[in-house]
């Protein structure tokens, strides 16, 4: 009973511990249901810099650019000296001057080290670096290059010689620091000169109370083994203690079995034969029953594996316990020894992670994998492997009391494996080691040798050339970083009397403490700085310039456009075309949160943001007299699929039918091949063609209304009227957009069509949960356009003038193509009003295809607007283009406020826009409301392309041209790797790796009131993953929120902003990130 | 006409040259560069392309005599071999398909690849590579398409190996590799065989020849050249190394595993026709384990879960087909099946990314419930009926463990015996020697020396007492205890060691080589 108790325990605190990992791992769904999330989400509860910094304790990841990175904006003109400035003192960092001593006649000021410390590299070098340093590169005999004209004129004014500035300086820095630079080779070790080996001898006996030198090596080890035993759990796991002494890496005989069994069972549609009995018996049952048969144990000479697949449990919590005590991990380091295990791959972890937490979860595969299942498959094969590797090398079961035994009695055999192994022993040594492991393998054998290597390791350890701690000072870390912050701060020899040892000492303490982390905060804080500022500059100085603060004149037409950034261009073009066009925004999926079966559908997909669960359907059907077409274009429908079937399937299922159709299809094959590479354009076309003429276009429409009897199922089938236009009115107001209703008022959808593309899902509507947003816009205009809806809405006070129309409409994103929906239902006296809006968007087409051309490098260098069109059209359809499209790259800002904020600015396609009247909502209800829904998405969007930029390589998915997409879950990079979660490297590498700054036009003090009702807000805004500012729809004014200040005035510049005559103005002959600039508005009375 | 064969694998090879040359000069390097890369690149397959067809067409046309040769490469005795090449039928098809297919993946690779830090060296290895595969097709001897095959495999090494800082790409590569210099060695024997018996190099000589050969020697060339060709298009036993080699980029694995090398094989026994119609032995294995690859392959891919693996594993089936016409008589479909399989597959791993997108509404079949709870050849075939870990076991551990105790023999006898010069050290190189040193001088100084004697008599008198009083003190003394124990000890390991060494498999296989080798 006791027992029982003991073990339904254990099993709930793996259980939560099982919880608790999932928050640390990625959280991104299969791919093909890509959605924009922060990556860090697990973490969010923290601020970014607490969460950058724990994260990078947890993973050793870095969450910032590499630093050189910001070096090269800094002296791009990216980041300046004021932007530094501000940061410091945003950080907390203040003028003193305490024992910092006198320099050039005035008190030096930490900032002013920060600031060189920040600008230049002043970080300690190992002593071969120095040797280096000294011998090769002159260091000793010249000024630092990196020296600013301005020092270095003021150090060469002094009457010394040019040349002996350098040694002098650095000869008076060792003598003040009281320490010398020995210019010793590592293989001058071998032959130790009498006098050294004395005083060394001296100075170890003196250390160590005159213990023999053999004992205080074995006192090392022994220390070092406790170390490393003691870090199980925390930071490696035993795999990593394997590796760590052997150079041997269990993972690569186990990632292959896990992969392949996890990816089978979870596999959703590569293969024909996945895991069986995977759905009633569950990833780790499945596997359990099949593992028996497998023969891998037995060629690769597991010892005793049958008895540990005998055993395994049925339960994966069980099979869990089992293996880690088996392992003899101490139980309170369990929960930090799965969380190790899933960290080692994060992606197959998170996959599993994350098909457990979504239960509602899609999927023709219905394997039910969970965590436990995971970790319990891989600690079985760890233990197997482990054994394996413990039995070769050192004849002992793998678990840790009998390595713990074997290491403390073989200690010279563990210091000589654990430095080899880390890679930091000096040639001579390391050759030695290497040689002593693959002969004799343990010390077991030529135990004297062992002892004698072991003493020479720690005489290298010892000898000053190891960097062994590099907190004590010596030359080549205090020495060398004086001596580069000395010339940085015009220091010379003579300077260096006025000083005393504690200044410098002082000095050095001050560039100990802002380290890599500090430096990386400002440096972000500071970068972030100057594109706000721009972009407040803009928006200032707009202020009273952009048209329709109010409706005073009927506009030509409205456009609503997704608040999606790449549309800032292409709604910048159409008004500078009419001026009298009015451009909305608003989260893409216009407030009606559905599931959409199209036409061609074969299951229904969820149109709205993710964190919404949808409560009614809409199916897109024929419409009435088009039977005939319908069943034409469902036989052509069904031909096509059965090809595709046969084409993409076949051609690698089938072994024998695959035979007749590769050696018939193959002429179309090559001449497909060769008309995709070489024509793309015109095979898409031709395609395309053939697709529609054989299968007749049928007329659709959405059958989207239900009778108010309809009874509350899960998804209910259509909206009712009250629905209808409860939702209408609810985005009508949110956008602000109650009066002064054009003729024509387009809902405008997004998505993005590319060939060749894994993460076509990254491109598409962030608001449609990576979908394109076209039917919810179609759906919205037939609401509204209903007499009904338009009736229900007046009684809401939103009159809608009968002479108003709604049209639905796509935009592609990725060639510019617009798609209309239900043209056939728009009365005939629209149709004038509908051509030359088409006019006007055929010029914003052709214009944002020409603004995204400047930022490709196969673009055409500067094409006529036609010519960019044709470029990008040609782009989307060609297969082997990695870049479609931009993406969401350079994304910095969301303005939520009406247009006439930001219109007439250019704002280079990097904000976000999202329209709403702070004039028609006083409370601040709708403004909640809107964030609370464009909060995370605005910044989903912005800090998975920030951390996929900053960090490609280990937050990022790298580069495309190996990926290979697995299960159709995600992407490994050739045939067998982790699952790649973040942006591929060729989306973000123009990217600005920066937070959002979300800017409201609003008053400050309904924004505080929101601030306080929202914890889901505070945590963004409050944690600092985006930057809140409010404009003032009255004043003007801009204030900046810090989280512990509250909201700030910001001080706008004094200077006038130049205004550009057009767009075109603006980045004509640019490749790079343009500024926000002003451009001349057309005068427009009423607007 | 004739005379353009030369041409077309000599273009890619320039190319690769003046490409390889600028970027170690550094003149292509970055991305200012790429442009010029690409168009070197481009431009060169394009126009290698071009003379292809154009040698097809005449070809057609009846225009081409069917051999050209530049003259004398190598001549010694009666050695003979010619810079030569043929000039008609399969050999320029093939040429022609295989140069428009390198054409388009290098126009594919343009963009696909900008901005990678690997951009030249890419384009630099996929010219050698295309001059590689047009010699190999091309070339009128045996030498000639040995070459190409050895730098088509050396080509393939080096990309799959593209992504060098991932230790899994290079790993697979280094394994490629290797499997490829087993079929290469079968090259070797089977050329070093013609050249013996028939006296000259050529192809078009061996096969015409190929009646007038003894039997014995017909199957014993073919067996050789069995065991190229089973290496180079992947056939059981060497299947497992094609699925290593999707480590690379995507355009690679298409031209390299879906198009174009993995059918050198198919294209060497369809060259060899002659010889293997005379062969019996040699037909039959190809047919055996042509149908064995392919139902292997159809079985393996049915679990493959990545897309590139699927396909590889669709490959290699198509490819065990291919011999299983041969075998069968079928020379003429195998032909079309190659070039058919080229065309196809090329454009279908290109398009691998987009596989999920094509198949929206077309899943693929699954297996029949009879077989799909069957799980012995489900494991089976998931883990590709573990040939990779068969094969380690049955020769890379085997070979590596008597690699280690050959280290070990050089490092303990040998190189004692031989006496290698030690490291110049008397003198002290860790603290721990220093310490024993000063130790064991203040210790010396104490302990009074044994005996004292002066003259020959005396010396020899302290030799001797002193050698007995060593024996003394070392085996009688303290020696019962320690030394003799130790020293017997000692024997006794070394003995085991000896004898379980000698018993353990690998010595018996190699002392089976030993003897086959000194009875040949």
């Amino acid at each position: 009973m006791v027992n029982n108790l003991n073990a339904d325990a254990l099993k709930t605190q793996i259980q939560q511990a099982l919880q608790q990992i999932g928050h640390v791992l990625p959280g991104q769904a299969p791919i093909m249901d890509f959605v924009h999330h922060n990556t860090l989400h697990g973490f969010q509860h923290l601020t970014f810099d607490e969460a950058l910094a724990s994260y990078s304790q947890l993973t050793s990841i870095s969450g910032y650019l590499p630093e050189g990175r910001y070096r090269e904006f800094y002296h791009a003109g990216r980041i300046n000296d004021a932007d530094l400035a501000a940061a410091f003192s945003d950080y907390g960092y203040v003028q003193t001057q305490a024992n910092l001593g006198i320099v050039n006649g005035k008190p030096l000021d930490a900032l002013t080290i920060y600031r060189i410390a920040l600008i230049y590299d002043l970080t300690a070098i190992s002593t071969s670096h120095l040797n280096w340093q000294i011998q090769e590169g002159h260091a000793l005999d010249a000024l630092q290059a990196d020296l600013p004209s301005a020092i270095r004129q003021q150090l060469l004014a002094q009457p010394l010689a040019a040349k002996a500035i350098a040694p002098r300086l650095w000869q008076s820095l060792l003598s003040k620091l009281e320490m010398e630079c020995a210019a010793l080779h590592p293989e001058d070790l071998l032959d130790l000169s009498i006098e050294q080996a004395e005083d060394w001898f001296a100075q170890a006996h003196e250390c160590h109370d005159g213990l023999p030198v053999h004992q205080q090596m074995l006192k090392q080890a022994e220390l070092g083994l406790e170390n490393l035993l003691s870090s199980i759990g925390d930071s490696i796991s035993l795999r990593g203690l394997i590796l760590a002494l052997t150079g041997i890496d269990i993972l690569d005989f186990v990632r292959p079995q896990l992969i392949r069994i996890c990816a089978s069972a979870m596999d959703e549609g590569v293969a024909a034969w996945q895991l069986p009995e995977r759905g009633h018996l569950g990833l780790y049952g499945a596997w359990r029953l099949t593992a028996g048969y497998d023969v891998n144990p037995f060629l690769y000479e597991l010892p005793d594996w049958l008895g540990i697949m005998a055993e395994l449990p049925e339960d994966p919590l069980d099979a869990i316990i089992l293996q880690l005590k088996h392992l003899e991990i101490a139980p309170d380091k369990w929960p930090a020894y799965l969380q190790r295990l899933a960290l080692e791959l994060p992606g197959w972890s998170g996959m599993v992670n994350w098909r457990e937490q979504n239960h509602n979860y899609q999927s023709s595969n219905d394997a039910k994998p969970a965590l436990a299942d995971y970790l319990a498959i891989r600690l079985t094969l760890d233990r197997l492997w482990l054994n394996q590797i413990c039995r070769e090398t050192w004849l002992i079961e793998g678990k840790m009391s009998r390595l713990q035994a074997y290491f403390s009695k073989n200690l010279s055999e563990f210091m000589v494996r654990e430095c080899l192994y880390q890679g930091n022993l000096p040639e001579y040594l390391a050759h030695q080691a290497d040689a002593l492991t693959t002969l004799s393998g343990s010390e077991r054998h030529d135990a004297e040798q062992w002892q004698v290597l072991a003493d020479l390791v720690w005489t290298w350890q010892h000898s000053g050339l190891a960097n062994l701690d590099s907190q004590k000072p010596s030359a080549n870390n205090a020495g060398w970083r004086l001596f580069r912050l000395c010339q940085h701060l015009a220091i010379h020899q003579h300077d260096l009397d006025n000083l005393s040892q504690e200044n410098l000492l002082a000095w050095l303490a001050l560039l100990d403490s802002f380290d890599l982390n500090q430096r990386n905060k400002i440096w972000l804080n500071a970068y972030e700085r100057h594109y706000q500022t721009a972009f407040f500059n803009a928006v200032h100085a707009n202020h009273n310039r952009g048209r329709w603060l109010k409706r005073n004149l009927r506009p030509d037409a409205q456009v609503i456009f997704c608040m999606d950034d790449r549309e800032e261009g292409f709604r910048r073009h159409l008004e500078e075309f009419n001026p009298a066009i009015e451009t909305l925004g608003a989260a893409g999926f216009f407030g009606v949160a559905m599931d959409y079966l199209g036409l061609d559908d074969s299951k229904p997909a969820a149109l709205c943001p993710v964190v919404v669960t949808p409560e009614h359907s809409v199916q897109e059907v024929a419409r009435p007299g088009q039977e005939s077409a319908q069943k034409q274009h469902l036989r052509v429908q069904h031909w096509l699929n059965q090809g595709r079937q046969w084409l993409t399937q076949g051609l690698r299922r089938n072994l024998v039918t695959s035979f007749p159709l590769i050696n018939i299809t193959a002429p179309f094959y090559l001449s497909h091949l060769l008309a995709k590479s070489l024509i793309p354009k015109h095979q898409q076309d031709i395609t395309t063609v053939l697709k529609y003429t054989l299968a007749a276009k049928v007329k659709t429409q959405l059958l989207y209304n239900a009778a108010e009897t309809d009874i509350a199922t899960h998804t209910k089938p259509g909206f009712t009227d009250a629905e209808q236009a409860e939702r209408v009115a609810g985005f009508l107001r949110n956008c602000g957009l109650t009066y002064g209703f054009a003729e024509l008022t387009v809902l405008m959808g997004h998505g993005s069509a590319s060939q060749n593309n894994p993460h076509l899902a990254a491109y598409d509507c962030g608001a449609c949960s990576g979908r394109h947003g076209g039917p919810n816009a179609r759906v919205f205009a037939a609401m509204v356009n209903r007499p009904k809806i338009r009736q229900l809405l007046a009684e809401r006070d939103i009159i809608i003038p009968a002479d108003t129309w709604f049209l639905g409409a796509e935009h592609n994103t990725c060639n510019e193509n617009i798609t209309w929906y239900d043209l056939e239902d728009m009365p005939a006296n629209h149709q004038a009003a509908f051509k030359k809006l088409q006019t006007q968007l055929r010029y914003a087409q052709q214009m944002s295809a020409h603004e995204r051309c400047r930022r490709l490098a196969s673009a055409p260098q500067k094409p006529t607007p036609k010519q960019a069109l044709a470029h990008i059209k040609e782009r989307a359809a060609d297969f082997s283009q990695v870049r479609p499209e931009l993406g969401h790259a350079t994304n910095a800002a969301a303005v939520v406020g009406r247009r006439a904020v930001t219109q007439g600015a250019f704002f280079d396609r990097r904000v976000f826009l999202i329209s709403y009247d702070p004039t028609q909502d006083p409370e601040g209800l709708l403004l909640e409301g809107i964030l609370l829904a464009v909060g995370p998405v605005g910044a989903g969007i912005n800090l998975e392309y920030y951390f996929s930029t900053a960090n490609n390589d280990r937050l990022g998915c790298g580069s495309k041209i190996t990926h290979n997409v697995a299960g159709f879950l995600g992407v490994m990079e050739g045939g067998c790797s982790d699952l790649r979660t973040g942006l591929p490297q060729q989306m973000v590498e123009i990217h600005e790796a920066m937070r959002l700054q979300l800017l409201i036009e609003a008053k400050t003090t309904v924004l505080e009131q929101i601030y306080a009702r929202q914890a889901s807000l505070r945590e963004l805004i409050g944690g600092g993953w985006l930057h809140l500012s409010v404009k003032d729809p009255d004043s003007g004014e801009i204030f900046v929120f810090k989280p512990d200040k509250g909201f700030m005035l910001w001080q706008a510049a004094e200077t006038a902003m130049p205004i550009c005559s057009s767009s075109l103005d603006c980045y004509q002959g640019q490749h790079q990130p343009v500024a926000p600039k002003l451009i001349q508005q057309a005068q427009l009375s009423g607007a | 006409m004739d005379a353009l064969v030369v041409l077309i694998p000599l273009l890619p090879l320039l190319a690769a040259i003046v490409i390889g040359i600028g970027h170690i000069f550094g003149w292509l390097k970055g991305e200012i560069s790429e442009a010029a890369t690409a168009d070197i690149a481009k431009g060169t397959l394009l126009i290698s392309s071009l003379l292809a067809l154009a040698l097809l067409t005449g070809d057609f046309l009846d225009k081409n005599t069917g051999y050209y040769s530049i003259g004398q490469w190598l001549s010694s005795d009666t050695l003979n071999i010619r810079i030569n090449f043929i000039s008609t039928g399969f050999n320029v098809v093939l040429a022609s398909l295989f140069a428009v297919l390198l054409c388009v993946v290098s126009h594919f690779s343009v963009a696909y690849l900008h901005r990678e830090a690997g951009y030249h060296r890419f384009f630099f290895i996929l010219c050698l590579f295309a001059s590689a595969m047009l010699q190999l097709v091309l070339s009128a001897n045996a030498v000639g398409t040995f070459m190409g095959w050895e730098l088509a495999g050396f080509c393939s090494y080096l990309l799959i190996g593209y992504a060098y800082n991932r230790p899994n790409a290079s790993k697979n590569a280094t394994r490629v590799f290797v499997t490829n210099r087993i079929g290469d060695a079968g090259f070797i024997l089977g050329m070093g065989l013609t050249y013996a018996w028939t006296g000259n190099v050529n192809w078009a000589h061996l096969n015409a020849m190929a009646s007038q050969l003894p039997s014995g020697q017909i199957t014993s060339i073919g067996l050789c050249f069995c065991i190229a060709i089973f290496a180079k298009s992947a056939q059981i036993p060497f299947t497992p190394w094609l699925a290593r080699a999707i480590e690379g980029p995507t355009p690679s694995s298409a031209i390299f595993y879906g198009a174009v090398m993995v059918h050198a094989g198919v294209y060497l026994l369809i060259l060899l026709q002659p010889i293997f119609e005379q062969a019996l032995l040699p037909l039959i294995l190809i047919g055996v384990f042509g149908l064995l690859t392919a139902v292997y392959s159809f079985i393996v891919g049915l679990t493959q879960t990545d897309v590139k693996n699927s396909l590889i594993f669709a490959v290699t089936g198509q490819l065990g087909l291919m011999f299983l016409e041969c075998s069968l008589g079928w020379w003429q479909l195998a032909s079309w099946h190659l070039c058919a399989h080229a065309s196809v597959r090329c454009l279908q791993i290109l398009n691998a990314p987009a596989l999920m997108h094509q198949v929206y509404n077309s899943p693929i079949t699954p297996v029949s419930a009879s077989v799909a709870n069957n799980r012995w050849l489900y494991v089976a075939a998931l883990q590709r009926f573990w040939l990779d870990p068969l094969a380690d076991w049955a020769l890379v551990r085997p070979i590596r463990r008597l690699a280690h105790d050959l280290a070990y023999f050089d490092d303990h006898v040998i190189d004692r015996l031989m006496g290698v010069p030690k490291p110049a050290i008397n003198a002290i190189s860790s603290l721990a020697q220093f310490e024993q040193l000063h130790n064991d001088q203040t210790a010396s100084s104490l302990s009074p020396q044994f005996v004292r004697s002066s003259g020959i008599v005396g010396r020899i008198t302290q030799q001797s007492a002193s050698l007995i009083h060593w024996f003394e003190n070392r085996m009688v003394l303290r020696g019962i205890g320690k030394d003799a124990i130790d020293y017997g000890r000692q024997l006794g390991h070394v003995a085991n060691k000896i004898e379980r060494l000698l018993l353990g498999p690998r010595y018996l296989v190699l002392f089976v080589f030993i003897t086959l080798l000194v009875a040949f």
